[in-house]
């Protein structure tokens, strides 16, 4: 059970950091209370890494071969990688982190699946251009409809509280099947743990970190992001939950952050505006090349550390 | 479609519709109070509809107190509760003009000169229309019925027509023999009386952008 204490602290921290990008901006504005989104979020996240969570956990534990000592060193460096970027003050994907530890065992081991993790980079580069996309997409769509819609304000307003809370629970659903496999994949990979006990501990470990720390996040990420409006806000939580459950269906896990911030620039590609400004997409970058590379490092430092022997004197 | 989940908003709502019923009252004592004045200066009947319209309007505050506890309450999306919040503030300013005409007829015991009942009566009725007109225009805007544009016309032309019968009032009085500070007393009754089709117009400006600005 202890060997598990670094992965539960990393679906921890996953709760308390990405639920602000599905209920976020719902919450920050007061659409709907942090309460209601987070009971929502966490029940939706462990019912996703119940269900759908199996194919990132495959994914993530075929990227090399585990023993138990190397599940604890990436989960560690994992976690240790999102504090220190946090820290920084860097936009950190729990997913990019637990990659690079993963890739930096590999690097021990001297075997890594070099076509898995082709695949993994490819879904990485293309979330937030997905999310830009799919957001694109139903904006022109949905927008048509909505202004054609014979309700009226107290119905639109009541529409539109009403489809935040159900996209929101599907982003946390999608949120918890893609990123289950960040927190307990390793684990699987060790033989410590069976596919549904992964998601099973992961699940509650990141529902723990939605009930117990993400009130902070999600009550400042509005001030942060842009202001968007009610129907922005909407489509952007609809783009989130759709782009994280196809990379789902792929077997990847993403980033919710990058899909975010995909989506927000695909509203400003829209309404002509500049939604994200260049400092912020500067550190998305920067965090994007810095996660992998840092999370390997420190596990291959953790690697190294752990066969240091005293020898006295 | 989900009411049941939702009954402070509906609450609003009905509260708004209230209030609305509550303006046309104030409308409709007030251009009793002005009529009796002009038939009859400072009589009892003009108290009795002055009272009413003041009754009215303390009501109309109780309305806006109440919606503003339940705005403040979050019921609403921020963007609706702000539009909301706006609206009837500006609207609110009306019943105010109202109440300043027949407080400044009652206290400062101003008696119409002949003269000038025509036009007072044709001042009060194009403002009063544009204020029956807003109100449809209100209740458009929340239904999200069509017509609001045709509506916002009808109100400038009103307040264009007011803004002509103000000038020539203005005019009237000055080139009158009145006593001087009649005139200036009458100027400034006819400056506030101006000031409720103003008002009116600029409400239903406001409800054009909001509408817009509602468009995704």
């Amino acid at each position: 059970m202890y060997s598990l204490l670094g992965g539960i602290f990393l679906g921890w921290s996953l709760g308390a950091n990405d639920a602000s990008n599905i209920f976020g901006t719902a919450v920050s504005s007061r659409m709907i209370k942090f309460w209601t989104a987070a009971l929502l979020a966490s029940v939706f996240v462990i019912l996703g890494a119940l269900i759908s969570g199996q194919a990132g956990i495959e994914t993530l534990k075929s990227l090399t071969s585990f023993n138990i000592s190397q599940a604890i060193i990436s989960s560690i460096a994992a976690a240790l990688t999102v504090s220190v970027m946090t820290f920084l003050g860097l936009p950190v994907s729990t997913s990019q982190a637990v990659v690079g530890a993963i890739i930096g065992i590999g690097i021990i081991n001297g075997q890594l699946n070099i076509a898995g993790l082709g695949k993994v980079f490819i879904c990485w580069f293309t979330t937030p251009i997905g999310g830009a996309l799919i957001t694109i997409t139903l904006y022109k769509f949905l927008a048509f409809g909505y202004n054609y819609l014979k309700i009226g304000l107290f119905g639109s307003d009541q529409l539109l509280k009403t489809c935040l809370i159900i996209s929101g629970s599907y982003g946390a659903y999608a949120l918890g099947a893609n990123n289950v496999a960040n927190v307990t994949a390793v684990f699987v990979g060790a033989g410590t743990l069976s596919i549904f006990g992964a998601a099973l501990i992961g699940g509650l470990s990141i529902a723990f970190g939605i009930l117990t720390f993400s009130r902070p996040v999600m009550e400042t990420i509005g001030k942060k992001l842009v202001s968007l409006d009610p129907f922005s806000a909407l489509m952007v939580s609809m783009a989130v939950g759709i782009t994280i459950h196809i990379y789902t269906i792929i077997g990847v896990p993403v980033s919710s952050s990058q899909a975010v911030v995909g989506s927000v620039i695909g509203i400003g590609i829209i309404k002509g505006a500049s939604t994200v400004n260049t400092h912020t997409l500067k550190n998305i970058l920067l965090a994007w090349f810095l996660t992998p590379v840092i999370a390997c490092l420190i596990a291959i430092l953790i690697t190294f550390g752990s066969y240091l022997k005293y020898t006295g004197k | 479609m989900f009411k049941f989940f939702f009954k402070q908003e509906n609450k609003v709502e009905e509260l708004i519709y209230k209030y609305l019923e509550n303006f046309q009252l104030i409308c409709e004592n007030f251009e009793k109070a002005v009529f009796s004045c002009i038939r009859e200066p400072l009589c009892e009947e003009f108290n009795f509809l002055k009272e009413q319209t003041d009754k009215y309007e303390s009501k109309a505050d109780d309305i806006i107190d109440e919606i503003n506890n339940l705005m403040y309450g979050k019921v609403l999306i921020p963007d609706s509760r702000e539009d909301i919040m706006k609206l009837l503030h500006a609207l609110d300013k009306i019943p105010g003009y109202l109440e300043i005409v027949l407080f400044m007829i009652k206290y400062q015991k101003l008696v119409i000169p002949e003269k000038f009942f025509k036009d007072i009566q044709d001042l009060i009725e194009v403002s009063l229309e544009a204020c029956e007109a807003l109100s449809k225009q209100i209740i458009g805007f929340i239904k999200k019925e069509s017509g609001t544009r045709t509506l916002m016309n009808i109100i400038d032309k009103h307040e264009s027509h007011c803004d002509y019968i103000e000038k020539r009032l203005i005019q009237k009085t000055f080139s009158s023999n009145i006593d001087p500070f009649i005139k200036l007393q009458l100027k400034e009754l006819i400056i506030c009386m101006g000031d409720i089709s103003d008002q009116a117009d600029r409400v239903s400006k406001m409800i054009n952008i909001l509408s817009m600005k509602r468009r995704v």
